[in-house]
């Protein structure tokens, strides 16, 4: 969110005069100059949207009309304020970041209302308001600036076209002292011009500023709001690292509880089984024996191991198949109902283990009989919902595995929400922003 | 019987080879990647192809890519995928040409040799070997007004071998029946499902897991 009109183009950065040309020259004066004048039309235009949206809505609102009116009126405005911004960026060359609260999903009510306490709104239409008698200001100097900068630069060619044989360029009525009448006095005249074209040039870009600096603060997030964003980003990723962390532990421990304590056994057999081949073949053969069942439960040891830690089947197939792959070895009858395309590697892994857990909780805590799994997108939001009609009671703070989930779920930006009253049912819905 | 293997990790490739041969396969091509496999049979016109799922260069399922490209360039071949997971939806893939000569298996299975080889021999002479892990996750899978509830557990039992692919006789082996009471079983699975009765092995497989998967 830089105001990246300094670095633009500037010609002949060296020389004091090459600084001070410079304005003159870079194109964004242009576009600034045209933004300048446009302003006080696109604010008038709000001033007459808005008087007439918002009274219009306050005045009928006993009939309730007016609600639909004054949502009507509040969604434009956020519209206003959205072009606002790509035209402010366009034209003026600052970025300026959308700082609107994601939108829930769900009833068109509850929207509203989450629509309506971001203050981001408000500001919004703060900056609607304002526009206008800004875009008063800017379009005054500007046209006055330019007019007189660029009639005084040609003077020269014109100056003796006016009826009564000269430019006035002050003339009160009764006396006219300032008329250029001769030639010397249209040259002076001209180079004048072109200073007053230089400090023109300095006052676009003084006057973009000034309204950059305001579009920035009305229309951008608010210090506030960056550093909360910031603390939210470091916890996550403090956590993510945790979490990671905890992973790692899990998976060496996995191992070796799991296939290397049964690597071993198998050995030992195998050791025990050639020490009594000659002596005891049946022994033997029956220490082989165990040895092949236990090489076997070593094998699907690894496999589960393997899976836990990423599913084949997703990267290949996607979220559709691997949970289908995992409501059909839930011991649980699990519908499935996916709705989704391919989407990005971390959206689809997160969203695979936050099922994955759901169901493993489910299934084990809550004795649930019956789950139902959930994968929607609502533009650029995925939306990961899990049901039982277990015992419920999941609390996100005691279990270690919920928490571990909201972890990963927070890795990738999303939002977990845990509802799980005693008695059930328990719904693990998560957010997961995928991109647009 | 002739077959060819393709499978990227040499020691399980020469394992596998030395226990065909042992069990009386003659293998004529050894390979590690698809292209390999497609241009082995080309050339060797095998009865079989052992294929790995997982191959190089991408160790997705370029195996299953390349066993389909067989299927298509030489439709004689019988084909065995061999997988590290097994997932009903890539047995889908395979099976959407018709249960003809194609098995799907975890490759855990190679350590039970008998069984292992059986499955070979009969997916080679057009029969047809589903992983039981499958078939527990297709019948594992929720219906809507779940006609699989009607069955009694015996006759589920009968069904999940059936999907294996298993003849009458193999099925009342494990079951330790008499086939006469398979045959039983399976005319009374097949009314409850509303299935056509058909008389043989290998079609009656593709209706099972037709009826399983839809």
């Amino acid at each position: 969110m830089a105001i990246g009109q300094a670095a633009a183009g500037t010609p002949g950065g060296g020389s004091a005069l090459g600084r001070a040309l410079a304005p003159l020259l870079q194109p964004r004066t242009l576009t600034a100059t045209i933004y300048l004048l446009v302003s006080m039309f696109v604010g008038l235009t709000w001033h007459v949207v808005l008087a007439t949206g918002l009274l219009l809505g306050v005045g009928t609102l006993i009939i309730w009309i007016g609600v639909f009116v004054l949502a009507l009126t509040l969604l434009a405005w956020r519209g206003g304020a959205w072009l606002e911004r790509r035209w402010v960026r366009a034209m003026l060359g600052v970025d300026i970041p959308d700082p609107y609260r994601p939108l829930p999903a769900g009833s068109l009510w509850r929207r509203a209302r989450v629509l309506a306490a971001d203050p981001a709104t408000w500001k919004d239409l703060a900056y609607l308001v304002v526009l206008f008698p800004l875009g008063l200001i800017w379009f005054v100097v500007t046209t006055t600036l330019w007019a007189l900068a660029l009639g005084m630069l040609t003077a020269p060619l014109w100056f003796w076209v006016p009826a009564d044989g000269g430019m006035a360029l002050f003339n009160d009525g009764v006396r006219a002292n300032l008329v250029i009448d001769t030639l010397p006095e249209a040259i002076l005249a001209g180079v004048a011009g072109a200073a007053l074209c230089v400090a023109a040039a300095w006052a676009v870009k003084g006057m973009a500023a000034a309204h950059g600096a305001v579009a920035l603060a009305l229309l951008g997030p608010s210090q506030n709001q960056l550093q909360a964003r910031v603390e939210a980003l470091q916890a996550s990723r403090d956590r993510a690292v945790d979490s990671a962390e905890a992973e790692r532990r899990r998976i060496e421990r996995d191992l070796h509880d799991g296939a290397q304590q049964r690597l071993v056994a198998l050995a030992m057999d195998l050791g025990m089984a050639r020490a009594k081949l000659e002596t005891d073949p049946a022994a033997a053969t029956a220490l082989v024996g165990e040895a092949h069942e236990e090489a076997k439960r070593a094998l699907a040891e690894l496999r589960d191991l393997a899976r836990g830690i990423h599913p084949a089947v997703l990267a290949d197939r996607g979220l559709d198949a691997a949970i289908s792959a995992l409501a059909a070895r839930s011991p649980v009858p699990v519908g499935v109902d996916v709705s989704t395309g391919r989407l990005p590697d971390p959206v689809e892994s997160a969203a695979y283990f936050v099922v994955a857990e759901a169901l493993t909780n489910a299934a084990k805590h809550a004795r649930a009989s019956e789950i139902g799994v959930r994968i929607t997108r609502h533009r650029d939001l995925l939306i990961v919902e899990v049901i039982d009609d277990g015992a419920g009671g999941a609390d996100p703070a005691k279990g270690s595995g919920l928490r571990g989930l909201a972890d990963r779920v927070a890795g990738v930006d999303g939002h977990l929400t845990v509802t799980s009253p005693p008695g059930g049912p328990t719904v693990i819905r998560a957010e997961l922003p995928c991109g647009s | 019987m002739r077959v060819v293997i393709a499978e990227d990790s040499v020691l399980l490739r020469e394992g596998l080879a030395r226990l065909l041969a042992d069990g009386g396969v003659e293998v004529v091509a050894q390979v590690g990647d698809g292209p390999g496999l497609v241009a082995a049979v080309d050339a060797y016109r095998p009865d079989l192809a052992v294929v790995d799922v997982r191959m190089p260069p991408t160790h997705t399922d370029e195996g299953l890519r390349a066993a389909l490209e067989v299927r298509e360039r030489a439709p004689g071949t019988a084909i065995l995928v061999l997988s590290q997971y097994v997932e009903e939806r890539y047995a889908g893939d395979l099976l959407a040409g018709g249960a003809q000569g194609v098995g799907y298996l975890l490759k855990d299975r190679v350590a039970d040799v008998g069984e292992f080889l059986a499955a070979v021999r009969r997916v080679g002479d057009g029969g047809a070997a589903i992983d039981p892990e499958v078939v527990a996750q297709l019948l594992g899978r929720r219906r809507k007004a779940d006609p699989l509830a009607t069955l009694s557990p015996r006759e589920l039992d009968v069904l999940s071998l059936m999907a294996e692919g298993r003849s009458n006789a193999a099925i009342a082996d494990r079951l330790v029946v008499t086939e006469g009471a398979v045959e039983k079983h399976i005319s009374s699975i097949f009314t409850k499902l509303g299935l056509p009765a058909v008389p043989s092995d290998h079609r009656r497989v593709l209706a099972v897991l037709t009826f399983l998967r839809v």
